[in-house]
């Protein structure tokens, strides 16, 4: 079940699983920061570097990583950049803010170096952001998260939430394998066999039952919760967060160190130095920007500069 | 005199959906130090009761009090259930839902995150609280790697978090198997000795919970309290017949030797029951009477598995080389406790799994290429939860999907579902829709359905879970008839020994993925070693043959015959 989910309900023996809670969620916040507000690749690689170490000490299982970076690799990347390709092969220009045709096929169609260019930084720019979800969702239990969400300022509520979900997931994979089971006898199929479109609606037959199945145990837990003074105070503690060691304050540290970095980097390449197109890219210089994006923050700032 | 420590005086509660009342005319006293049982059928008002002594009424459920109810000197409807919650702990029926956390540490410290204490200052409680209920070794454990009884172990811990005076264990061995049960009943009790809190016990199953001594048993009927009496007092009157509460075992044994109920000392407890001279001599005469042999079931074979073995991660074979064959007719329990292979072998069975190595045969036919659409028109499985099998809002639609499925001709499909609607005793509410009718019934709406399709063989999943006697006798009358007067083959999968006991002829019995017995059910019951591999708890038939220097096996058949052929004469 662990495996098949990439969820962990046991923390792990290593260094990033001994983490607490709070350390986990805080610095997945600051890497998400970083990732969010740069196309700067020069900062992008660093970030998809960390990331990747990280994974790598946690001595996960890769398979099923691979197959999500698979499907999301064809549907994202591979798809979406030929439909990309087919609708605005000018996107380069305009994020990068100059373009060096090389093919020109009849009418519209045309690809540029920066097309291919931008192409690589937003490949670059998922596959980070990919990577640090990944290395969240391995190194932190659900219980982590939750008490981690409501250290970083969360009402508890929507924590428990949280980690109710997760502790009814296996439960109700549980019933639909069981009811599957059941109606398969009665005749339903659900194979291959079956049109699309029938094994779609055989489908929500069992979702009848085990949606029913499913709030059927929400007054239980609800009065459970209850009776054990869930609600009481305002505020509650977490058995899941546990005391911070050395290597949590270390973490801690670097994560504000990221996020000031970022703020650096926004203040002083966006605002007020700003390079004038969304992009940098290696062979554009300053002067060769000849269009900048009309949305993009830079284009507003100018006003301020002056 | 101590003062009562729950208190209930001229006590009455009317939900708020209900027109009617729940609960009348209560009055009882529970004193300090106390372990009281509350029994009662389904309905009897026994869960309600509970639910206003912790708060959950009308904290959770609405609705209208009168008279008055103090707890450790509160009045719940004036207090709030955190107060409340402060005194009063809860054991739940659903011991799979009230377990909150995500691993064994954080559901015992729940309550205590709730009070804000710091971490440092759960940790030893935690430890404390899980050594005493023997679960100091799971404490990173996630809860779907325990097993109910471990849940619940865990679940009473977490009430202890609390520290409370009052331990209240709603039907708490609704879940569990019967070994699991037995500890259970024994952990409440060592607590209930260790701690001197006070302890209500509800719940329906008479002689599972007498396995050990109780003060006082009071005894719910339609709302109100027919009987508030020590255990042994309650055994004697005709009581509990009245209000759909089995008797234990060996009581009835004593009824049907004939024996008075009367001068025998420790009723409750057999180990220690002292008989009555006359008694004893009635019983020795009633269990070494002559009977006739026991005729062989000498049907053709409907199902068989030879050699059976099947592994689902390839390192551990959950089924190891297993053979049996069961003839037409039989009604066979397929017993041990979860994980032991008995569901699995359900599983193989249907084609829902295939095995590793081995056959298996249905009427001598091979089911290895056989769909498990196919396999499904010829046995029928009957899930233990009715609400997980039925998808349609009316019943005469429900019996009728796997028809409609097929594609049988309207005419054709009705005249069949008003036939099986008719076996079944649904005919009348064939237009009901699915939400109006008892549990019983939708369990027979489900067989029903399994029916449409004239399957030869029925698997029933724990057909009597969570059911009271009541609702037990209905839907086991109800089976009985389709295996008497229709031939079906049936199937139990259970660890209810009475089920066995009463309902079946043969019980194949399963441990650790092998099949570790297949024969007449005394045969298997008398059978220490069995009993233990498998864990089984021992029926109290055994018990009283033991004590009275039978042969426990030739005991527990001359039982079932008796009580066959008085079920078949009323």
């Amino acid at each position: 079940m662990n495996n098949k989910l990439v969820i962990n309900y046991t923390p792990g023996p290593t260094f990033l699983h001994k983490l607490t809670g709070f350390t986990k969620v805080f610095s997945f916040l600051m890497m998400t920061v970083a990732i969010i507000c740069t196309y700067d690749i020069r900062l992008l690689i660093p970030l998809l570097i960390i990331n990747i170490f990280e994974i790598i000490s946690m001595k996960p299982d890769y398979k099923p990583i691979v197959i999500m970076f698979a499907i999301t690799f064809v549907t994202v990347t591979l798809i979406g950049n030929i439909m990309l390709f087919v609708v605005s092969p000018n996107v380069g220009l305009n994020n990068i803010g100059a373009e060096n045709i090389i093919w020109h096929s009849t009418g519209r169609l045309y690809l540029s170096k920066e097309f291919l260019w931008y192409m690589l930084v937003v490949f670059i720019k998922r596959t980070a952001s990919f990577a640090s979800v990944i290395a969240f969702a391995l190194a932190t239990t659900p219980s982590e998260f939750a008490s981690g969400l409501n250290k970083v300022g969360l009402p508890y509520k929507v924590c428990t939430i949280v980690s109710l979900a997760y502790r009814t997931i296996p439960d109700i994979a549980n019933d639909f394998i069981n009811i599957r089971n059941s109606m398969m006898m009665r005749g339903v199929e659900l194979s291959k066999k079956a049109s699309l479109w029938k094994r779609l609606k055989n489908t929500v037959l069992i979702l009848v039952p085990l949606i029913f199945t499913a709030f059927g145990k929400v007054g239980s837990i609800a009065n459970a919760m209850d009776l054990r003074g869930y609600g009481k105070n305002k505020k509650r503690t977490w058995y899941a967060e546990r005391e911070p060691s050395k290597g949590d304050m270390v973490i801690r540290a670097l994560s504000v160190v990221l996020g000031l970095l970022a703020l650096y980097y926004i203040i002083r390449y966006r605002i007020i130095d700003p390079w004038p197109a969304k992009m940098w890219c290696p062979w554009v210089k300053y002067e060769d920007v000849i269009q900048i994006n009309q949305i993009d923050t830079i284009f507003f700032m100018k006003w301020f500069k002056k | 005199m101590k003062e009562p420590i729950i208190s209930f005086k001229n006590f009455g509660f009317r939900y708020k959906e209900q027109k009617n009342p729940t609960l009348f005319d209560i009055n009882l006293d529970i004193y300090p130090g106390e372990k009281i049982l509350i029994i009662g059928a389904s309905g009897s008002g026994k869960s309600t009761l509970c639910n206003c002594i912790n708060g959950l009424i009308p904290f959770s459920y609405e609705g209208e009090i009168t008279g008055s109810c103090t707890v450790n000197g509160i009045e719940p409807r004036s207090a709030s259930i955190f107060k409340l919650s402060n005194y009063v702990g809860t054991v739940l029926q659903d011991s799979d839902a009230q377990f909150v956390g995500l691993s064994v540490g954080e559901d015992i410290a729940f309550a205590m995150e709730n009070d804000m204490i710091p971490r440092a200052d759960m940790l030893p409680v935690i430890e404390r609280n899980a050594k005493m209920v023997g679960m100091q070794d799971f404490i990173d454990k996630v809860p779907f790697e325990l097993s109910g009884g471990q849940k619940q172990k865990v679940a009473i811990a977490g009430v202890f978090g609390n520290d409370v005076e009052i331990l209240i264990f709603d039907e708490p061995l609704a879940a569990l198997d019967p070994q699991m049960g037995m500890t259970a009943v024994e952990l409440i009790d060592d607590i209930s000795k260790e701690s001197g809190k006070t302890v209500v016990i509800v719940e329906h199953r008479l002689e599972d919970v007498l396995h050990r001594p109780v003060d006082r048993i009071v005894l719910m009927s339609e709302g109100r309290i027919v009987a508030d009496m020590e255990p042994d007092e309650l055994l004697k009157s005709s009581l509990l017949k009245e209000c759909g509460i089995r008797e234990p075992l060996y009581i009835t044994a004593m009824k049907y030797a004939g024996c008075s109920l009367e001068g025998n000392r420790n009723l409750c407890d057999l180990p220690s029951l002292e008989f009555t001279d006359d008694n004893e001599k009635k019983l020795r005469e009633f269990f070494t009477m002559s009977r006739e042999p026991v005729k062989e079931n000498e049907n053709e074979t409907v199902v068989s598995f030879k050699n059976v073995t099947y592994s689902y991660s390839g390192d551990r074979n959950e089924l190891d080389d297993i053979t049996f064959e069961i003839k037409k007719g039989e009604r066979v329990a397929i017993i041990g406790k979860n994980g032991a292979g008995k569901s699995t072998a359900a599983k193989l069975l249907c084609g829902i799994i295939r095995p590793a190595s081995g056959t298996i045969e249905l009427e001598g036919q091979d089911i290895k290429n056989m769909s498990v659409k196919e396999i499904g028109e010829r046995v029928g499985y009957v899930m233990q939860d009715p609400n997980q099998m039925i998808v349609k809002d009316i019943i005469k639609e429900e019996v009728g999907l796997a028809l409609s499925i097929r594609g049988v001709q309207k005419e054709t499909a009705e005249s069949q579902i008003a036939k099986v609607l008719e076996i079944c005793g649904l005919y009348k509410m064939r237009n009901w829709p699915v939400d109006a009718i008892s549990y019983g019934q939708k369990k027979r709406v489900t067989v029903a359905s399994m029916m449409a399709l004239e399957p030869d063989v029925f698997i029933l999943d724990e057909p009597t879970a969570g059911q009271d006697y009541r609702s037990y006798t209905e839907i086991m009358k109800f089976v009985n008839t389709l295996n008497k007067e229709y031939g079906k083959t049936i199937l139990f999968i259970t660890h209810d020994m009475h089920l066995a006991i009463e309902n079946t002829d043969r019980a194949i019995v399963f441990a650790d993925g092998n099949m570790i017995a297949a024969d007449k059910v005394f045969t298997v019951l008398a059978d220490e070693e069995i009993i233990k591999r498998a864990s089984l708890k021992q029926t109290s038939l055994y018990n009283l043959a033991v004590k009275l220097g039978l042969d426990p096996e030739s005991t527990i058949q001359h039982f079932i015959e008796y009580e066959r052929s008085v079920k078949e004469n009323e």
